[in-house]
């Protein structure tokens, strides 16, 4: 490290030294892992992301325990029920706190970025990033990753709590059976990718409300003003909104009359993640902070 | 070394900085001097990249600042001291930002040591003053040990030692062949902190030369005169090049003529003087003079009060 002695806060007279490069200063440059290591820093540093990932597991894991409590078989025989649909009834109260889930992952989506523009940290970061680009990427890159891995916890947390439920009414399914093991991975993958779309729309919004308000609109809005249009187009465009697709996704629900094979729904959401991250980066490097 | 050329950023109709021309030098601090709306933030915003220039470009250390390997080792930059996440405390922001190129997070805690943030560190730096923000700014700026400062309004909201602190700063930065590059509005400030000065008025450099010089320049020639015979004397001093104003009590400002020559004509027309005095000038007569036509937002003046209402 320099170590040029700076008249410090209470010191009086500074000693001129050198301001010498010390021997790792070559070492001091902009990197990737740099930038990945300082957005894991901010996220992991501010209330709304321990808030946010608190609230996801809280909320998934107490919807499992209550759909798997709430269900009556009413007496009758359990072990008439075919393994499969077991399976898919496991998998569901597993799942089930996705929905709600992606709607705070897609809040703190907007917050990751929105909380730097109102408060002014974007200069600090674009500062010490001119370029940006790499900036966003990092804090995608961040962003998905810390959300798909509390997204896991989640899901595997539910499945945990509903099988434990349901096991003592006579359901049986096994994590690996790939009917629950599915979903359960890509109900996190969803969550992961659903903030990262909100990050672009915070982006390109730059406003916490607004930001939002935009998000949730798409997620929530959209689907079911569609749904609301008794024509054949507005039929025909819900299995490609990006929230249709994320749950078609992981097969809690499906929103068209022909199945959907999940990398088709996953490219889907995938189209709309890299929609709003490509206006956001136009809009990042074109603007002025 | 920081060179400007040409350098323009227009918001529409308005431009608020205007083909300006600068070099500001390593080794001393350099202070950028203006009225609110000159165009200093907007200037030190262009130099790091957050505004990108209408026209013009700007250099630091031979090439753009966006084009360096390692921009915090270059630069520091203080651009307010609001730049700083309010939910994040002082020392994770540091952290964050060091992370960026690698700087270990000892040096985080040297400049935590050296801003005399030591006791607020782990706060949230929602909850600071403005002085201890302006002072996590300034730790901000020095993270990377740069070799070109820019702070913009360093001392303000700071406490007089706070003060005094930012300025043996400053010098000292200088002094180990730094360029430092500070703003600010208050002369007094600037005429004890700068060797150099750049001062701007609606956009453009109206001066760029030693404070000294400036200082020298302007008002060196204005003499005060009391006299019981005020009225006559005016009179007799009216001359083209000369101006007279009246003060208060007796009291005439003279300007475009000596004291010599003020004492020789009183007293060649009988006329009794009580004072004559040359008015040294300060920082602050300069920069009046210098930015009385440059003044963005000037009090009173219909016009632009019509203006500011649209």
């Amino acid at each position: 490290m320099t170590t040029t002695t700076l008249p410090t806060a209470s010191e009086a007279a500074p000693a001129a030294t050198p301001s010498g490069a010390g021997k790792d200063a070559a070492a001091i440059r902009l990197s990737a892992a740099g930038l990945i290591r300082s957005e894991w820093i901010k996220l992991r540093s501010v209330r709304s992301t321990v808030w946010s990932y608190a609230l996801l597991v809280a909320f998934s894991l107490g919807l499992a325990a209550i759909m798997s409590g709430s269900l009556d078989l009413q007496g009758a025989d359990v072990s008439m029920v075919p393994a499969a649909n077991q399976a898919i009834f496991v998998a569901q109260a597993s799942t089930f706190g996705v929905f709600f889930g992606q709607l705070i992952v897609a809040v703190l989506g907007v917050l990751t970025i929105s909380g730097e523009y109102s408060t002014g940290m974007i200069r600090s970061t674009l500062a010490a990033v001119p370029n940006r680009l790499p900036a966003l990427w990092a804090k995608a890159a961040v962003l998905f990753v810390a959300t798909f891995l509390v997204g896991l916890v989640s899901t595997v947390g539910s499945y945990l709590v509903s099988s434990a439920v349901l096991s003592g009414k006579g359901l049986h399914a096994s994590l690996f059976d790939p009917a629950v093991l599915f979903p359960v991975l890509g109900g996190a993958l969803y969550l992961g990718l659903i903030a990262v779309f909100a990050l672009g729309i915070g982006t390109i919004v730059r406003s916490g409300a607004g930001g939002i308000a935009v998000v949730l609109g798409i997620v929530l809005l959209v689907p079911i003003v569609l749904q609301m249009i008794p024509a054949a187009w507005a039929t025909s465009l819900l299995p490609y909104l990006v929230s249709n697709a994320g749950i078609n996704m992981f097969g809690l629900m499906s929103f068209s009359q022909v199945p959907i094979e999940w990398w088709v729904d996953l490219l889907v959401v995938l189209g709309w993640l890299a929609a709003g991250l490509a206006g956001a980066a136009v809009l990042l490097k074109r603007r002025d902070a | 070394m920081i060179q400007a050329q040409s350098l323009t950023k227009r918001y529409g109709s308005k431009t608020a900085v205007d083909a300006v021309d600068f070099t500001v030098q390593p080794g001393k601090v350099t202070g950028l001097l203006g009225p609110n709306g000159a165009g200093k933030s907007t200037t030190m915003r262009m130099i790091v990249g957050l505004d990108q220039p209408s026209a013009g470009s700007v250099t630091v250390n031979g090439k753009p600042y966006r084009e360096h390997a390692a921009p915090l080792r270059e630069v520091g930059v203080l651009l307010d001291a609001k730049a700083v996440h309010t939910g994040r405390s002082a020392r994770n922001h540091l952290l964050a930002m060091a992370a960026t190129h690698g700087i270990p997070a000892g040096r985080v805690d040297e400049v935590i040591e050296l801003t005399g943030l030591a006791s607020v560190a782990r706060k949230r730096v929602g909850g600071f003053s403005l002085g201890m923000g302006q002072r996590l700014g300034i730790a901000a700026a020095l993270l990377g040990d740069p070799a070109v400062l820019i702070l913009d309004e360093p001392v303000n909201g700071l406490d007089p030692e706070g003060v005094q602190w930012v300025r043996r700063l400053m010098r000292h930065l200088a002094a180990e062949g730094r360029t430092v590059l500070l703003s600010s509005h208050l002369m007094s400030e600037m005429a004890l902190t700068a060797d150099h000065l750049i001062m701007l008025g609606r956009g453009r450099v109206i001066a760029d030369a030693p404070v000294a010089d400036i200082i020298g320049g302007a008002g060196s020639n204005t003499v005060r005169v009391r006299s019981p015979q005020a009225t006559r004397l005016a009179t007799l001093l009216a001359q083209p090049d000369v101006t007279v104003t009246a003060g208060e009590q007796d009291t005439l400002e003279v300007t475009g003529i000596s004291a010599v020559e003020i004492g020789e004509q009183a007293a060649g027309a009988g006329i009794v003087l009580h004072e004559l005095t040359g008015i040294g000038a300060s920082l602050e007569d300069a920069y009046m003079a210098l930015t009385q036509n440059e003044v963005e937002y000037r009090t009173g003046g219909s016009a632009e009060l019509q203006e500011a209402a649209r």
